[in-house]
C-alpha cells in the first residue's frame, strides 16, 4: 500500500523543539519515520543478495552462479544491492538570518540543525559516510564525511556548538566545497537562501558539473512567506542592522510577491539544472524533508 | 503684534492637543529583527528618516493650523502700523460763508488754510472741510497733503450763513476717535453761533481758530418789502463811518428807480423807492464794491406772502382777544422771512372755506369749535385726510365730539373736560425726547418742567400716540393720524387760562415746532434764505419758480436771499469761540480700546491668518494623504 507523507502522523516541530539534545530530536524524528515506512522500497538497502536473473547475452560472467548451473543446468547470474559507500555532506547555513524564528515554533537555525542530525542519524544508521559544514560568509566548521558509528556523536556535537552570527555568503563555502570533494557524492545545503539567488544558483551547478548530486533544503520562517504583521513596525536586518518603518498593510503585496519570485526563481533554475529543491516551511514536519532526501538518495543510487 | 481680544489666544492651547494626544496614545515602537528585510527595501515604503520627517512636518502644520485659528479669532493688528506715523488727525474747517465774499478775503482765508495744512505735525493724516450753513468734507484725513491743498483751491466761498456748529461737528467726525486738532479758518462772526449753541468733541481734540480778519466796511441791504405804491429797503452800514448809499430797484429784471440815502455808522435806514403799476419781482441793490459782495442785492416777489401761513380758529376770529399769545408766538421770528403768518377765522368762517383756500395754510390751529358746522368740519376732515396737520389745544372752548369728526374714526380721540371742582397743578414731561418736537429741547428739556398745569382735559384714544405727559400720568400731548396728515393735541388751552405755558421762554420755540411737525410739505412762504430753500432750489439768491408738486398747486415764484444776520459785522474773540466748544472727557482704556479696534479694523489681519490656516489645512490634507 503506498504510504501518503499527508496522511502520516508526522510529528510537529513545535513538538520536537521541546526535546532535550539533538541526538534525541534526531532519533524521534528517524525512528518515528522509519517505523512507518511499512513498505518501504529502501528496504535492505545494506550489502546483501537481491535476486537471480537469467543470463542475458553481454552479461558479466563473474556473476554467474555456478552452483545454480550445476543443480538446473541454467545459466543464472546473482543480483547484489550494490554497496552504499554514498558520500553526503551537509551544508549548514549559520548566517544571521538563519536565527529569524516565530515567537511559537522553531527558528531556521534551529530547524536546519535538527534536519540536519536527523539525515546524519539516518545516514549513519544506513553507513552512508556523512560530514558537516557549517557557513556563513565563510566556512566555520566542517567534519569530513566518515561512516563509522561513533561519527554521528561528533556530528551532532559539531552542530550543538553552532552559533548564528555573521552575514551569508552562500556561494563562496559553495565552491569552496566542490573543488574539495573528489568523490562523487550528495550535497545537502540547508539555509534560508537569502543572498544573491544567481551567485547561490552558479555555487550549486557547481557540484553539478562536478558530477555531485545535491539537494537544497530553502527554510524559510511562515512569518517570512506570509508576512503577517499588523502594526507599523520598525523591521531591522539581522544580518545588517539596517531598519526599515513599514506599513505591513501597504507592503505585505509586494513583499509576499518578491518572496514568491525568488522561491520561484530557485525552484525554477535549481529544477532545469536537475536539483533537487525543496522549500521547508519551519511548521511543517521535519518528516518531509526526510522523504525527499530518500527520493533523491534512491535516484542516486 | 497686539491683538483686540486676545482672551481667544488661550485656544492656542488647543495646539497642544495633537501632541497630548499622541503622547496619550502613543505605544511602544514594535522592532521586529527580520531576516528578508532587503526586500522590504523596494517595497514602496518610506524609511525611517523620511517618514519621521513627515510626521514631524504634519505635526507642525496641525499645531500651526490651531494656532492660526486662535490668533485670527484674537484678532491681531499691529500697532505701529497706522496709515500716519503720529495716528493724530488734522483738519481744516474753512469758512465758505457769503461774509468771506468781499474782495480778497477769501483768498487770504484760502491762504491761512494752506499754512495750516504746512504747520501741521509731520505724521498727521490732514483733511479739509468747508462750511457755511451745513458743512461738507473736502479732503478726507489722509497723508497726501497735496489733495488737502488742492481741496482748498477748490473752495469757493457761497451764500450761506456761518454756522460752527456744522463746521465742527464733521470735522469731529472726520477725526473719529483719534487725537487731533481742528483748524478753523473764519471771521469769527458773532452770528456763526446760535443762542445756546454748544459742541461737543473729544478731549483729545484740540480747537485752534485761526482769524482771517474783520471784514471791510460794508453796505447790505438787509430786508425789502412792498408797502402799497412803493418798496422798502433796509440798507446797513456796517462801518465806522456814515456811507451815502446808492440804492436801485429793478422790476422783472428793468431798472425802475433809483436812489441814494446818507446811512450813519452802524446803523441801517429804510430806503422807499416808488413801485410801479406792473411787475411780480422786485430786486433792490446797494453798489459796495469793496464790502461783502453777497448781500450787496436783495429779492422781493411782489405780493407774495413771506412767511408760511396757519390759520388759527377762534369764536370770534378776534385774535388779539382769544389768541393773542398764540398770534405773537406764531409771528415772532429772528429774521423776516421766519416764523408763521397767523390768519384768523371764525368757526362759521371754515364752514365756508373752500379745501384749496384750508390747502394754502401751513397749519390750523384750532382753539375753538364755536360755529363750526358741518361742511366746516368736513372741509377740515378733508384738509387732514389729504396730509395737513392741525393743533387742537383743549381748551374751555373746544367741543370733543366735534373735533371727534374732524379727526374721522380711525383716531377714535376721546377728549373728557376736566371739572371745575378738579384743579391740579401738574407740569409736562415729554414721553421721548427724541421726538422732533422736543428734539431742540433735548439739552434743556427740564424747562418744559417749569410750566404748570392747572386744568386739563383728558385725552386719548386707540389710534392716537402720547408724546408727552402730565406728572399725574395722564396724557398731555397725544399725535392723532388721520389720513395723509395728523393731528396734535394738547390737553391744555394755548391762551393762559388753564397754564402758564405762554409766559415761558419755552412756548414760542414749542408751538413753532409743534406747527412745523404737523405742516404739510408744500412750501407756502414766497421768501426763502439760501439755507431754507426748497428742494429743487438752487441756493442762491435770486428769484426761482417752484413747482406746485403733485397736489394740483399752480407753480409760483419765490426769492431766495442771503441771510440778513451775515451782514452783521459784530465780531468775537477766539476765546469766545472756545467757550462754546465742550471737551468730553475719555478714559485712557476706552481710548487705547477704540485706538486699537481702529487698527484692527484697518488692517484686517485675522483674514489673512484664515487664508494661511486654510492653506495650511491644505498642505496638511495631501502630506497625510501620502503619509498614510
Amino acid at each position: 500500500m503506498p504510504w501518503a507523507a499527508a496522511d502520516r502522523p508526522f510529528l510537529d516541530p513545535a513538538v520536537i523543539a521541546r526535546l532535550g539534545t539533538l541526538e534525541l530530536k534526531a532519533r524521534t524524528i528517524v525512528e518515528g519515520f522509519l517505523t512507518g515506512l511499512h513498505r518501504s522500497p529502501f528496504k535492505g538497502f545494506s550489502v546483501e543478495f537481491a535476486e537471480y536473473r537469467q543470463y542475458m547475452p553481454g552479461d558479466d560472467l563473474s556473476t554467474i552462479d555456478w552452483k545454480v548451473y550445476a543443480r538446473s543446468d541454467r545459466y543464472y547470474v546473482k543480483k547484489f544491492e550494490e554497496e552504499t559507500n554514498l558520500e553526503c555532506h551537509l551544508l549548514m547555513d549559520v548566517s544571521g538570518s538563519m536565527a529569524y524564528g516565530s515567537h511559537h515554533g522553531m527558528s531556521k537555525f534551529e530547524y536546519g540543525a535538527c534536519l540536519a542530525a536527523s539525515l546524519g542519524y539516518l545516514m549513519n544508521r544506513q553507513r552512508d559516510s556523512v560530514g558537516l559544514t557549517a557557513f556563513d560568509e565563510d566556512v566555520v566548521a566542517m567534519l569530513p564525511a566518515s561512516s563509522r558509528p561513533g561519527h554521528l556523536r561528533a556530528l551532532l556535537v559539531t552542530l550543538e556548538r553552532l552559533r548564528t552570527a555573521h552575514r551569508t555568503n552562500v556561494a563562496k563555502p559553495l565552491h569552496q566545497l566542490a573543488d574539495m570533494m573528489t568523490k562523487r557524492g550528495l550535497v545537502v545545503l540547508i539555509s534560508d537562501l537569502l543572498d544573491d539567488p544567481a551567485e547561490i544558483i552558479r555555487g550549486l551547478k557547481h557540484f553539478q558539473f562536478r558530477g555531485i548530486d545535491v539537494i537544497v533544503f530553502h527554510v524559510l520562517d511562515p512569518d517570512e512567506i506570509d508576512f503577517p504583521f499588523e502594526r507599523a513596525t520598525r523591521f531591522e536586518d539581522l544580518e545588517t542592522s539596517e531598519e526599515v518603518m513599514a506599513v505591513p498593510g501597504a507592503v505585505r503585496d509586494h513583499y509576499v510577491k518578491q518572496m514568491g519570485d525568488l522561491i520561484e526563481r530557485y525552484r525554477r533554475e535549481l529544477g532545469a539544472s536537475g536539483i533537487d529543491y525543496q522549500l521547508l516551511n519551519t511548521k511543517h514536519p521535519l518528516e518531509l524533508a526526510l522523504l525527499s532526501y530518500l527520493s533523491t538518495r534512491a535516484r542516486a543510487l | 503684534m497686539s491683538f483686540l481680544a486676545p482672551i481667544f489666544l488661550a485656544g492656542a492651547a488647543a495646539a497642544a492637543l495633537p501632541i497630548v494626544l499622541h503622547l496619550l496614545k502613543r505605544e511602544p515602537e514594535t522592532r521586529v529583527r527580520f531576516a528578508a528585510v532587503h526586500l522590504l527595501k523596494h517595497a514602496p515604503v518610506e524609511h525611517t528618516e523620511k517618514r519621521h520627517l513627515r510626521e514631524l512636518l504634519l505635526l507642525a502644520l496641525r499645531i500651526a493650523a490651531l494656532a492660526l485659528l486662535a490668533m485670527a479669532f484674537a484678532r491681531p493688528f499691529l500697532p505701529g502700523s497706522a496709515v500716519g506715523a503720529s495716528g493724530a488727525v488734522t483738519v481744516i474747517a474753512l469758512d465758505t460763508s457769503s461774509s468771506l465774499s468781499a474782495p480778497g478775503v477769501f483768498d487770504r482765508a484760502r491762504q491761512l488754510a494752506k499754512d495750516a495744512i504746512g504747520h501741521a505735525s509731520a505724521g498727521d493724516l490732514v483733511g479739509v472741510v468747508t462750511f457755511a450753513d451745513t458743512a461738507e468734507i473736502a479732503a478726507r484725513p489722509g497723508t497726501d497733503r497735496v489733495l488737502a491743498t488742492d481741496a482748498i483751491d477748490h473752495a469757493a466761498v457761497g451764500f450761506g450763513a456761518t454756522r460752527y456748529r456744522a463746521a465742527l461737528s464733521a470735522a469731529a467726525l472726520g477725526i473719529g476717535d483719534r487725537p487731533g486738532t481742528i483748524v478753523v479758518v473764519t471771521d469769527l462772526q458773532e452770528n456763526g453761533w446760535d443762542a445756546g449753541d454748544r459742541v461737543s468733541v473729544s478731549e483729545r481734540t484740540k480747537i485752534a481758530v485761526v482769524d482771517v480778519g474783520a471784514p471791510p466796511p460794508n453796505l447790505a441791504v438787509v430786508g425789502i418789502r412792498a408797502q402799497a405804491d412803493r418798496v422798502v429797503a433796509t440798507v446797513h452800514n456796517s462801518g465806522d463811518r456814515a456811507r451815502e448809499a446808492r440804492v436801485r430797484l429793478s422790476i422783472d429784471d428793468r431798472p425802475s428807480g433809483e436812489t441814494s440815502a446818507s446811512v450813519g455808522p452802524n446803523q441801517s435806514a429804510d430806503v422807499a423807492l416808488a413801485l410801479p403799476q406792473r411787475g411780480e419781482v422786485a430786486a433792490v441793490a446797494v453798489d459796495d464794491p469793496t464790502g461783502i459782495q453777497a448781500d450787496n442785492v436783495r429779492y422781493l416777489v411782489i405780493g407774495g406772502r413771506t412767511k408760511p401761513s396757519v390759520l388759527v380758529v377762534t369764536g370770534s376770529g378776534d385774535l388779539s382777544r382769544e389768541a393773542f399769545y398764540v398770534q405773537q408766538a406764531l409771528g415772532a421770528g429772528s429774521t423776516p422771512t421766519t416764523g408763521y403768518q397767523p390768519v384768523s377765522a371764525t368757526g362759521a368762517q371754515v364752514s365756508t372755506t373752500s379745501g384749496d383756500a384750508l390747502a394754502a395754510h401751513a397749519a390750523v390751529v384750532v382753539l375753538s369749535t364755536r360755529g363750526l358746522e358741518r361742511h366746516g368740519r368736513e372741509a377740515l376732515a378733508a384738509y387732514v385726510r389729504g396730509g395737513g396737520g392741525v393743533i387742537v389745544a383743549a381748551g374751555p372752548d373746544i367741543d370733543a365730539e366735534v373735533i371727534a369728526d374732524v379727526l374721522g374714526g380711525t383716531s377714535a380721540l376721546q377728549m373728557v373736560p376736566p371739572s371745575d371742582a378738579r384743579r391740579e397743578s401738574r407740569t409736562l414731561a415729554p414721553a421721548d425726547v427724541r421726538h422732533p418736537i422736543f428734539q431742540p429741547f433735548a439739552g434743556n428739556a427740564g424747562s418744559l418742567g417749569l410750566v404748570t398745569f392747572r386744568q386739563a382735559a383728558k385725552v386719548g384714544g386707540s389710534g392716537c400716540q402720547p408724546l408727552a405727559r402730565f406728572t399725574t400720568g395722564d396724557a398731555a400731548l397725544v399725535e392723532c393720524p388721520a389720513g395723509d396728515g395728523r393731528a396734535l393735541v394738547i390737553a391744555s388751552d394755548l391762551d393762559n387760562r388753564w397754564n402758564d405755558f405762554p409766559l415761558h421762554a419755552t412756548f414760542v420755540p414749542f408751538l413753532h415746532e409743534m406747527v412745523r411737525y404737523v405742516a404739510t410739505a408744500r412750501a407756502h412762504a414766497a421768501e426763502y434764505l439760501v439755507a431754507d430753500a426748497p428742494a429743487g432750489v438752487r441756493g442762491a439768491p435770486g428769484i426761482a419758480m417752484l413747482s406746485g408738486g403733485t397736489g394740483g398747486a399752480p407753480s409760483r415764484k419765490i426769492a431766495i436771499n442771503v441771510d440778513p444776520r451775515e451782514s452783521d459785522a459784530t465780531r468775537m474773540s477766539a476765546e469766545d469761540f472756545q467757550s462754546a466748544v465742550t471737551h468730553l472727557k475719555e478714559t485712557a482704556d476706552a481710548k487705547s480700546r477704540v485706538q486699537a479696534r481702529e487698527q484692527e479694523d484697518r488692517q484686517h489681519l485675522w483674514q489673512f491668518l484664515l487664508a494661511a490656516m486654510v492653506l495650511t489645512l491644505a498642505g496638511e490634507g495631501v502630506l497625510a494623504s501620502r503619509t498614510a
